[in-house]
Order: structure tokens, then C-alpha cells, then sequence
């Protein structure tokens, strides 16, 4: 597998991401209106990583890490500000936070592990 | 118990997380696998696609993000939505047979009629356009696919999200019911305030459905815009520039003023709902919510509208033999009707006492919207005016289009004036207008595309005869039920109740056999839409509708040519000539008339 999976300089018609960031979206919307924590962290985690994924596999970012870094300060920001100010909805700013460094977590260990695994096919 | 359901959901969403990381990593390895496929998407065919670029299968589908690919997946989705919708108002126009409760209750029949609206409107209207403008914007400016591929998936997939969210509460879920708002929403009612039952959750998860599909509409649109400015042609300039990509263009720029608020004002909704918000329930709430609203609502009747409108310009004039009739002014009544479209909401809302010098104004700029209307119906008039016409199946919808489009189009005129509008408001008398325009015009010019481009998107010819019965079934059909709505109306008979007083039973009986020979009209087309495409004559010739005899082929047909060409032969790619359909003034057709395929 070469070093950027999908796009590079040649066009392609099929990409596995759309439908995972297309589920993840009303996934954690409903977890987050009803207060519902596991869908609300999964939903993200699927919204995040496909996100990822998918700008990974259009060439828009080079670095893994540094995008899922990206996308779970965005996350922090706003889980920490349902959390910990006036809004005060605090179950489901702890899974929007919850969900962050579960995106790190997942980041380090696909970069340290799966992508090194794959190199070697 | 609390604590149990936590559990299991976490259990359920790990082993879903999983199970997708796995099968992502299958379909990552069949991508490493599989040979780098030759570039672009243009001049290739379609078996090539599918062998050298996609998956087979399932697997193809979900991963597609090719133009073509994603138009038949909205229109798929669209059709269904669009039995889906049809089905819920059989049933309530056959309750509406006679006057009390008798086959449904009360509350049944007002979700089924919110559904109805919202499904009509955002499952049904907004999509079976994009089915078009996916397909064939790309195949029309020459360019080899949208600005942004992966994007236009992201917008079709939340589609199906959203539909399960909006039916939500006639699934067998426990303590959801459906929504019983009606499309507008209108608050304090959708606000769950009172002892109504609209705090269930249900109302909640059609609301989420909605932003969903508005969230779909704009990044669509936002592909749209991208891509007709930057993706075309050389050859392809504004001057020439085709109709249909022009009311895309137009089309887009206003969902993307108006979806962004529907969102936002969903969202307030929302918060009003579940975390104690108070926008909607303060004093002037409810005025508030009927602002937002028809800001969003009344330029979406003209984004379901302008594209059916470019189909129609497109395909009248192929049938008529000659070039379409004052195009740079179709164009320009295109932009003018855009841009007005935001000044005309509050023709909504004349009845709610709002300041009498502010109707006035909305009521002038609303008989104002007219006048572009008219200009594009007398094009379209001028256009067959002594043409060469050929009654095939899409010419007979776009002529059934041009006919109820009048209808509804001036009963709107007359509900733009304040004194009228204030005897008719909420009376079927509205039912019937807007009816005359989103089943008469805008299903009846979808239509017209999905019979004139068969033969591109399935290789095959329909069958005729089957063509002309679902014309004049859906033709008649529509004429019955909504006319004798127009007459309802002007009786005094107020909108979405699902009894009546006995003194209309006749004209709501005329309504409901009016909404039966639809329902026959519909089950022919899709009989002979399946049956035609799984079995239907194999089309040999890449002008089926012999459109070179009056020299108006357009791009998407040169493209099918030289598809058919290279299927056959495997040649090389040559440079053909985009034969656009802009700018050119009238020319006298001479050439032979061609029979009827
Ligand atoms: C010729 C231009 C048009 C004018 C002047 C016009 C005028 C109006 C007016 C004044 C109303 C409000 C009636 C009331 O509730 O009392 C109305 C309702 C409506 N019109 Fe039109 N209209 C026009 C064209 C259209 C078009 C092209 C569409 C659809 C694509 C459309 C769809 C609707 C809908 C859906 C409603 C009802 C909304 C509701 O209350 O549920 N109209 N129209
Ligand atoms: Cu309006």
C-alpha cells in the first residue's frame, strides 16, 4: 500500500468515507440531544475518524496525527464548553470530551501499529 | 434499568465502531490491491467503471463517489420517497371520502399529513432534482465529475438518515409517536407547550431529520455552485451556458441563503424543546417562528420549482423542433425570480395581523414575482407556437406542465392580494394552488427528465403506449383532485381537518377519485419503468429522440453517442463538439418530423 492510500495525482470513483461521515453526523446529534453518552462518543468517533480518513485520502492532509490533534481540540473546546460554563449540560460535554482523546487514542494507535503492519505487505 | 440501557447501548455502538474499522480495513486492502485505474471519468463506459475503478455489488453503491452513480442513487431515493409520501395521502384522502372518522383517527390522519408535506417536499422534491442536476450538470458544462466528489456523497448519505428520522415515530419505537405539526411547524403547537402531545420525542427526531436533509441540501448546493463556475469546458462559456445549469446555479445560491436558516432556526427549536430555551415562547414567539420560517419556506417552493422549470426549458424545445424562445430571457426571469423569492414570505402570513403598511409591501413585491413567471410561460408558449410537435411521452409532461403550471400560478397571483388572501387563507383553496404547482409542475416535469433521459441511464427504450396511459391518467388525476380542491375552497373549507361538514362531501368524494386515478397512473409507471428497464428495447442510436434532425443535440447526447461508440468499438478518444443549447436565436426548423420512439 503506498504511502497515501487513495487519491494522489490519479482520480478515483469510489471512496469508503462519505457513508461513515454521513452516519456519524445523526449519530451523535442524537446522542447529544437526548443525552444518550455512548451514542454520543461513537457518533463523533465515527464522524471523526472518517473525517480523517477521508482528507487523508484526498491528499488535504499528510500527517494522521496531526489531524485527528486538530479535530479533538475542536471537539475539547466545545465539549469544555458545554461542560464547564453557563450552558452547564455537563453529561454531554464530558462525552464530547470523551470522545476527543478517544480520537487521539485511536490516532497514535493506527499510526503506531496498523499503518506499520501495512507497509509491510 | 437506567443504568442497564447505558450498557447495552455502549456494548451496541463498540461492536458497531468495530465491526465498521474491520470493514474498512477489508475495503482499504481491496484498494491496495487493485491496479491504479486510468484517470478521468470521461469517455470511459460504464463497464469499464466497473471493472477497472469501482467494486462490484453493494459495496460499488456505498462507495461510489461518481456524479452518474450518485444521480441514480437520488433518484432511487427519491421515488421511494415519493410512494412513500404518495401512499400516506391515499389513505387520508381515502378517509376524506366521507365526512366523519371512519377508516382512521383524528391524530393518524395529522401525521400523516405532516409526513406527507415533509416527505413531498424534502425526500421527494429536493432529491429527484439532485437525481438530475448529478447526472447531468457534469455531462452538460463538460466537466469530468463535481467540483467535490466525496462531497456529493457526504450530501446524498445523509439522506437516508434523515428519512428514518423523519418516519421515526411510525416505526413500532415505544413512547414515540409521530409529529403531528404539519410541514410549517408552526410554534407554540411544535414548541410541545399546552397538553398537546407534540413534546413527544418523536417530534424531536423529525426535527433532526429535517436539519439533516438541510445539511444535505447545502453541501449539494455549495457542490453545485463550485462546480459550474469552475468545471466547465473551455468551450463552455456563460453566453452559452445551457438552461437547465443556469436554474441549478440559480437554485443553489438560494438554498444556500435558505437552508442555513431553517437549521438555525430548527436548532432554536430544538433548544426550546430540551434545554429551556424561550425563543419561541416569549411574547412574539410565535410570529418569530412564522418569520424564520417562510424566510427559508417561501424561496424553497422556488428551489423545488426553478430546476423542474430548466428541465422544461430543456426538453419543450427538443419536441418542438426549434430552439427555445427568448432564452437570454428565460435566463434573466431565472435570476429575477431568485432574487425576488426573498422578498415575498410574509404573503405567508397576512392573516396574523402583522402591520398593515409591511403586507402591503410584501404583497406588491409578490404580484411583482408574477411577472418572470409569465415571462417564462410565454417562452415557453412561443417556443411551440408553430413548431414541429411531437407528442411523445416527456413533451406531453412538459405541455402538462406549462398548462397546470398557469393554473397554479395565477390562483397564486390571487392569493398574493391581501383582501383576497384573507378570505381564502387556510382554506383548501391553498391546498389546491400549491398542489396545481408541486404535483402539476414540479413531479409532472420530473417526469418529463426521467422519460427523455431513459435511454441514457438505462441503455433502453420505455414502453410507449405505457408512457402516453401514465401521462393522461396523472394529467387527469391531477386536474380532478386538486381543481375541486380550488372549489373547496372558495365553499369555505378550511385546510387539514380530517373531517367535514356534510355540504362538501361531493367535491372532497370528486378529490379523493381524482387522487385514485393518480395512485393507478403511478403503479403503470413504475410497472413500466422496472419492467422497461430490466427488459425494454436496447437503444442502438445515441440520438434516440433523433434530435440531430433539427440540430439540436446536446451535450449529455454526444456523450451517450460516443459512450454506445466506444462500448462497440473500444476506440480512442476523440474531441467532440459540446453542443450547448444557449444564446442562439430562433432558426426555422425544416428538417424531417421523427416519429414518436
Ligand atoms: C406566481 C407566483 C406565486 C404567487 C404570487 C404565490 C402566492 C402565494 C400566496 C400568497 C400563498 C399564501 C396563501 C395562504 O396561506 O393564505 C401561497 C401559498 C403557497 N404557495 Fe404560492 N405563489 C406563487 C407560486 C408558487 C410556486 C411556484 C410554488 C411552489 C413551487 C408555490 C407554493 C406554495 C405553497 C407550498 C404554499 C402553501 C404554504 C402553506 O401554507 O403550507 N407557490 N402562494
Ligand atoms: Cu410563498
Amino acid at each position: 500500500m503506498d504511502e497515501a492510500p487513495g487519491l494522489s495525482d490519479q482520480y478515483r470513483t469510489a471512496s469508503p468515507w462519505p457513508v461513515f461521515i454521513a452516519l456519524g453526523i445523526p449519530i451523535s446529534e442524537l446522542g447529544l440531544l437526548f443525552g444518550l453518552f455512548p451514542l454520543a462518543v461513537g457518533g463523533l468517533l465515527l464522524f471523526g475518524g472518517s473525517v480523517v480518513g477521508i482528507l487523508k485520502e484526498s491528499g488535504y492532509v499528510t500527517s494522521t496525527i496531526r489531524a485527528v490533534t486538530a479535530l479533538a481540540v475542536i471537539f475539547l473546546a466545545f465539549g469544555a464548553g458545554l461542560a464547564f460554563t453557563d450552558i452547564a449540560l455537563v453529561t454531554r460535554g464530558y462525552a464530547v470530551i470523551a470522545a476527543a482523546i478517544l480520537l487521539v487514542v485511536g490516532g497514535v494507535v493506527f499510526e503506531l501499529f496498523v499503518r506499520e503492519q501495512r507497509q509491510t505487505f | 434499568m437506567e443504568v442497564n440501557g447505558q450498557l447495552a447501548l455502549t456494548v451496541l455502538m463498540g461492536v458497531f465502531l468495530i465491526a465498521v474499522a474491520a470493514w474498512l480495513a477489508r475495503v482499504e486492502d481491496w484498494r491496495s490491491y487493485t491496479p491504479l485505474a486510468g484517470g478521468g471519468t470521461v469517455g470511459g463506459t460504464a463497464e469499464q467503471y466497473v471493472s477497472e475503478e469501482k467494486p462490484s455489488g453493494v459495496i460499488r453503491w456505498l462507495t461510489t463517489v461518481d456524479h452518474k452513480d450518485i444521480g441514480m442513487l437520488y433518484g432511487a431515493y427519491a421515488l421511494v420517497a415519493f410512494a412513500v409520501g404518495g401512499l400516506m395521502v391515499v389513505l387520508m384522502r381515502i378517509e376524506l371520502a366521507d365526512p366523519s372518522m371512519t377508516l382512521i383517527s383524528n391524530t393518524f390522519y395529522n401525521s400523516l399529513l405532516t409526513s406527507h408535506g415533509i416527505t413531498m417536499l424534502f425526500l421527494f422534491g429536493t432529491p429527484i432534482i439532485a437525481a438530475f442536476s448529478n447526472y447531468f450538470i457534469p455531462l452538460l458544462i463538460g466537466a469530468d465529475d463535481m467540483a467535490f466528489p466525496r462531497i456529493n456523497a457526504i450530501a446524498f448519505w445523509l439522506l437516508p438518515p434523515a428519512a428514518l428520522l423523519i418516519w421515526a415515530g411510525f416505526f413500532p419505537i415505544p413512547d414515540v409517536i409521530p409529529a403531528q405539526t404539519a410541514w410549517t411547524m408552526y410554534t407554540p403547537l411544535s414548541a410541545g407547550v399546552g397538553s398537546g402531545n407534540q413534546m413527544n420525542a418523536g417530534v424531536d427526531l423529525m426535527l433532526l431529520g429535517l436539519h439533516l436533509s438541510g445539511v444535505s441540501a447545502t453541501m449539494g448546493a455549495i457542490n453545485f455552485i463550485a462546480t459550474i463556475f469552475t468545471e466547465r469546458n473551455e468551450k463552455v462559456s456563460w453566453a452559452n451556458l445551457d438552461i437547465f445549469s443556469w436554474t441549478i446555479l440559480t437554485q443553489s445560491g438560494l438554498i444556500l441563503f435558505a437552508f442555513p436558516l431553517l437549521g438555525s432556526a430548527i436548532v432554536m427549536l430544538l433548544l426550546d424543546r430540551n434545554f429551556g430555551t424561550m425563543f419561541f415562547s416569549v411574547d412574539g414567539g410565535a410570529i418569530l417562528w412564522q418569520h424564520l420560517f417562510w424566510f427559508f419556506g417561501h424561496p424553497e417552493v422556488y428551489i423545488l420549482v426553478l430546476p423542474p422549470m430548466g428541465i422544461v426549458s430543456l426538453v419543450l424545445p427538443r419536441f418542438a423542433g426549434r430552439r427555445l424562445f427568448g432564452f437570454k430571457f428565460v435566463v434573466y426571469s431565472t435570476l429575477a425570480i431568485g432574487v425576488l423569492s426573498f422578498g415575498v414570505w410574509a404573503h405567508h402570513m397576512f392573516a396574523t395581523g402583522i402591520d398593515p403598511r409591511l403586507r402591503a409591501s410584501f404583497m406588491a413585491v409578490s404580484l411583482a414575482i408574477a411577472i418572470p413567471s409569465a415571462v417564462k410561460t410565454f417562452n415557453w408558449i412561443t417556443t411551440m407556437w408553430n413548431g414541429k410537435i411531437r407528442l411523445t411521452t416527456p413533451m406531453l409532461f412538459c405541455i402538462g406542465f406549462v398548462s397546470n403550471f398557469i393554473i397554479g400560478g395565477v390562483t397564486g397571483v390571487f392569493l398574493a392580494s391581501i383582501p383576497v388572501d384573507l378570505v381564502l387563507h387556510d382554506t383548501y383553496y391553498v391546498v389546491g394552488h400549491f398542489h396545481y404547482i408541486v404535483m402539476g409542475a414540479i413531479a409532472f416535469a420530473g417526469f418529463a427528465g426521467l422519460y427523455y433521459w431513459f435511454p441514457i441511464y438505462t441503455g433502453r427504450m420505455y414502453q410507449v403506449t405505457l408512457g402516453k396511459w401514465h401521462f393522461w391518467l396523472s394529467m387527469v388525476g391531477t386536474n380532478l383532485t386538486f381543481f375541486a380542491m380550488i372549489l373547496l375552497g372558495y365553499g369555505g373549507m378550511p385546510r387539514r381537518y380530517a373531517t367535514y361538514l356534510p355540504q362538501f362531501a361531493t367535491l372532497h368524494q370528486v378529490a379523493t377519485v381524482g387522487a385514485l386515478i393518480l395512485l393507478v397512473g403511478q403503479i403503470i409507471f413504475v410497472w413500466n419503468f422496472v419492467q422497461s428497464w430490466l427488459e425494454g428495447r436496447e437503444v442502438q442510436d445515441g440520438d434516440p429522440w433523433d434530435l440531430a434532425d433539427d440540430d439540436l443535440v446536446t451535450a449529455e447526447w454526444t456523450w451517450f453517442e460516443r459512450k454506445l461508440e466506444t462500448a462497440v468499438t473500444d476506440g480512442g478518444e476523440e474531441e467532440t463538439e459540446l453542443a450547448t443549447d444557449g444564446g442562439q436565436t430562433v432558426d426555422d426548423a425544416d428538417a424531417e418530423s421523427a416519429d414518436d420512439a
